[in-house]
């Protein structure tokens, strides 16, 4: 693991390096900048493992990737991480109110793209990101206006009974789910509320269209809030298609009679990732931490879960199930300030 | 025969409890008095009346408090809408549709096992509660497949009895929220009920039956008024928790596009852009002021009247020899126990050992789910943490609400009243927006107090959470108690705490097990505040069941769910094996 580190460092440093290489006027100047930083860098390190620990709080609840990326930074660096989990809600409001009451409790917080822009708009709770060097390494698409560095997207399809759907009639795309013989045999999480039904309403709105959703209205869908009860419901045999599926959920359906599917369209995602938090009590460790996970070492984690990494180069050598769900097409996401707005679109359509 | 008060409604009862030794004893002159009250309306203030005075602020100011705002009605004239009324008849229609049945069943099985001879009762005592004790998520998870109309197994059996093509039922309906909503109620309401029913005085009966009144003419005229102290008590909590009811409308009444009060605030604190506070805040306070004309009428109905049924005299609750009818009463007992616990906990005990809940085949069957428990370090340190908390907490809480209960029956100090109502407030309070008040009032303590980020703030917020059903409980039974004990305890040379100790405490004892157990379960259950108070270290076993369950392992939550049902078996077994002791020594 410190040798992952150690080339990481090199390599950003040396990408600087050639960087500022090219830029004759300001070469002596970038090259400095280059070697000021690493060595900043190295005092990061020094300093966070002098912390010795940090505080997490997750909004991605019961996930045991959070556990074995811990464990994974702390052998790295030698940093223990506390974790605390609670749903998107309940950690917005316990961060808010620690800072308005100036208890500064936690370091870094793992959440979405959506969220973010509420702690950082609304809340004003979350510092500026720290330039690290791993986090030149993220896609563009990944690279946001919020203060967010983005690491990973938890990407939906769609979840069919083998036993009630024939397999020359599962659907392939999303548009194949308005086929009326479909009507009332399909489950939806709810998408007139926040969660992973909305995130579907969202981008398939934007991306496949308005008329799709008229159609998908008269499919007469049942509506459910618990993601989880509804893939077993569709396992059971209640209903034959759930969506949206949570893609990563698949591997541990094996077993079920159950396939999960990938649209032709695309895969509608949601980005998460870890935000700095204003007078991080261990803010160091904090930065080691965000900067752990855009390496390769947690990328890969996160691959490996079917989950899709922000970063290239991961996803070789993966089982080729796996590897399909961690490199699906991503269709779209939803977009916070627009929120309100496409809550009442849904609430009209689906009603 | 209507007077049921053992007790001359012509006698000034206030004359009588001044003058009362006992009173007069532990109330160590007027200073004391003041002094014991204003330490308990600063401990209930504390627990309850800071939370909520949060919670006001946050329905009065355009933000949550830490926020910079103004102050508005906006909140309060946001739920002023006619969709709002509907949602609130519907809750109101549900929870009576629940209350009453429940009620009346649970006045039944407390009367068949309390007071008659039937078979085995001491055993379907402990069993008949049990499913009170389950995480509702797995009692909902085992009704829907059960009761799915697609492919539930009552549906499927009944097909292929009567070759039907319909459905009998669909747990996805305003039938199937009431039914697993009275699930949880009649157990709940049994337990309230079932030592009152044993603390019961024959010879009130026994004077009704000589004057010629018939068996069921003398349970309705004198037993049951007799009770009424437990039995509105009862019925105004179990209302009320209907009111709040989250689960069950979430998970059966959201596909059936069943809207109730809670899922409307959970919606506006969970599935809006930004949280609206102000709106949840100020419905769950419309709702407060509606149920706290429940608590008036509660108190107009007892005014002035007396229910003490345990006196001086020696007695033992009458067993009614039913004869060959109480093999009527047992098939009532056992029925009621194989389709409210026999039918879920099966599922949940047969699911266990397979990998997939609802699949069992040979090649499925598998252990993994207990060893994966077994092997969860942060389920064993959740677990120690909640054990802790729920002794810690349920001892301390029904101390507490004896004090308050004893207070508010038995004495007529100054400010009884207030201490009553303050015990009362969070039960009125849906318990996610309690939650958030907790949340707020802990947080915004001034710096010196660490209460906030500590177990601390677990403690007293299940202290404040079960206050309301602790007070309750004693309530009930200090109703029953003669002052003539407490008087002749005094009179025969008894010390106040030899008096306290033998004839309170000693007489009380099974309502106070009783309230203990309520209590020590609901911290284990607890959700709501735990998730927004836990600190990293002082995990929580409801933070760990929704993990798992957000996971998806189902299987596992029912390992826990079924390891917590063998506890309560055993706390029940020996709690009843204690009252059948002392009752004896009576």
């Amino acid at each position: 693991m410190t040798n992952t580190r150690t080339t990481a460092v090199r390599s950003w440093s040396r990408r600087l390096f050639l960087a500022a290489a090219g830029s004759a006027a300001i070469m002596s100047g970038a090259s400095f900048s280059a070697i000021a930083q690493e060595d900043d860098w190295e005092k990061v390190i020094e300093a966070g493992k002098k912390e010795g620990s940090l505080v997490l709080y997750t909004a991605y609840v019961g996930q045991p990737s959070t556990k074995a990326i811990a464990d994974a930074f702390t052998a790295e660096y030698g940093i223990s991480v506390e974790v605390l989990e609670a749903r998107a809600s309940e950690i917005r409001e316990r961060v808010r109110v620690e800072q308005a009451a100036g208890r500064y409790a936690v370091d870094v917080m793992f959440t979405s793209e959506g969220q973010t822009r509420l702690y950082d708009l609304e809340d004003k709770s979350i510092d500026p990101l720290p330039v690290t060097p791993n986090s030149g390494k993220v896609r563009d698409q990944f690279k946001l206006e919020v203060p967010m560095a983005s690491v990973m997207t938890i990407p939906y399809g769609m979840l069919v009974n083998t036993r009630l759907v024939p397999e020359n009639e599962i659907p392939k795309k999303w548009t194949d789910l308005t086929d009326p013989k479909w009507k009332g045999k399909i489950l939806a999480d709810d998408p007139r509320a926040i969660g992973g039904g909305y995130s579907w309403w969202f981008s398939t709105y934007d991306k496949i269209g308005e008329d799709f959703h008229k159609k998908m209205g008269e499919q007469q869908l049942t509506f459910t809030r618990d993601q989880r009860e509804s893939q077993r419901r569709v396992a059971r045999g209640e209903y034959a298609i759930y969506i949206p599926l949570i893609l990563t959920d698949a591997p541990g359906l094996e077993g079920l009679p159950v396939q999960a599917v990938i649209p032709e369209e695309g895969v509608p995602y949601v980005l998460y990732g870890n935000v700095l938090l204003k007078n991080a009590p261990h803010p160091n460790a904090a930065k080691l931490y965000i900067d752990f996970l855009q390496s390769p070492a947690a990328q890969k984690i996160y691959a490996e879960l079917g989950h899709g990494p922000v970063v290239d180069g991961v996803t070789e050598g993966l089982p080729d199930n796996i590897r399909a769900l961690s490199e699906a097409k991503l269709l779209g996401t939803s977009d916070s300030r627009r929120q309100n707005e496409m809550l009442e679109k849904a609430k009209a359509i689906y009603k | 025969m209507t007077i049921a008060y053992n007790r001359s409604s012509g006698v000034d009862a206030s004359t009588q409890l001044r003058g009362n030794a006992f009173t007069r004893a532990f109330s160590g002159g007027t200073l004391g008095r003041n002094i014991g009250m204003a330490v308990l309306i600063f401990i209930l203030g504390f627990l309850t009346l800071y939370p909520l005075s949060m919670l006001l602020y946050g329905s009065l100011h355009s933000t949550p408090p830490g926020m910079a705002g103004e102050f508005n009605l906006a909140g309060y004239r946001a739920i002023l809408t006619a969709q709002n009324l509907l949602v609130l008849v519907n809750t109101v229609g549900i929870s009576l549709a629940k209350t009453i049945p429940s009620l009346s069943i649970a006045v039944l099985l407390a009367w068949i096992i309390a007071r008659t001879d039937t078979p085995f009762r001491g055993t379907l005592e402990v069993l008949i509660t049990l499913p009170f004790f389950i995480p509702p998520i797995l009692t909902a998870m085992a009704w829907g497949m059960l009761g799915n109309p697609q492919v539930g197994v009552i549906n499927m059996a009944w097909r292929w009895l009567t070759g039907a093509e319909e459905p009998l039922v669909n747990v996805y309906s305003y039938g199937g929220v009431i039914w697993h909503m009275c699930q949880y109620s009649i157990p709940f309401l049994f337990l309230f009920i079932v030592d009152a029913f044993r603390a019961m005085d024959p010879s009130l009966e026994e004077s009704s039956r000589m004057c010629g009144a018939s068996r069921w003419s003398t349970f309705r005229k004198i037993t049951l008024v007799l009770m009424l102290p437990v039995l509105t008590s009862s019925f105004m909590l179990s209302f009320i928790r209907g009111i709040e009811s989250f689960e069950s409308p979430l998970f059966f009444g959201t596909p059936a596009g069943i809207t109730v009060i809670t899922t409307e605030i959970y919606e506006s604190i969970n599935h809006r852009a930004t949280p609206d506070y102000q709106y949840a805040t100020a419905l769950s306070f419309a709702i407060l002021g509606l149920m706290f004309l429940l608590v008036l009428w509660q108190w107009s109905l007892l005014r002035g009247k007396s229910f003490q049924t345990v006196t001086g005299k020696g007695f033992r609750p009458n067993v009614i020899e039913l004869g060959p009818w109480r093999w009527v009463t047992f098939g009532f007992c056992v029925l009621f126990f194989f389709v409210t616990v026999v039918l879920p906990v099966g599922q949940l005990l047969l699911g266990s050992f397979f990998r997939f809940f609802g699949f069992y085949t040979y090649d499925m069957l598998t252990l993994e789910h207990y060893r994966a428990v077994f092997a969860n370090s942060e389920f064993w340190r959740a677990m120690r943490n909640t054990m802790t908390l729920g002794l810690l907490g349920a001892t301390a809480t029904m101390v507490l609400g004896a004090i308050v209960a004893y207070v508010s029956v038995r004495t007529k100090w100054k400010g009884r009243r207030l201490i009553d109502v303050m015990a009362w407030l969070p039960w009125m309070m849906p318990g996610m927006v309690l939650g958030v008040g907790f949340l707020w009032a802990f947080a915004m303590l001034p710096g010196p107090l660490p209460i906030y980020g500590t177990i601390w703030a677990l403690l007293l917020a299940y202290i404040a959470l079960g206050t309301p059903v602790a007070t309750r409980v004693m309530t009930g039974s200090y109703h029953q108690l003669s002052y003539d004990l407490e008087e002749c305890s005094r009179v025969h040379g008894a010390t106040w705490f030899q008096t306290m100790w033998r004839i309170l405490v000693a007489l009380a004892w099974p309502a106070f097990a009783v309230g203990w157990v309520l209590t020590f379960f609901g911290i284990m259950r607890e959700l709501s505040a735990s998730i927004l108070l836990y600190s990293v270290g002082s995990e929580v076993l409801s933070v760990v069941l929704l993990k798992l369950w957000t996971n998806g392992n189902a299987e596992q939550v029912s390992v826990i769910g079924l390891m917590m049902m063998l506890l309560v078996i055993l706390f029940r077994w020996v709690q009843l094996r204690v009252i059948k002791s002392r009752i004896s020594k009576l």
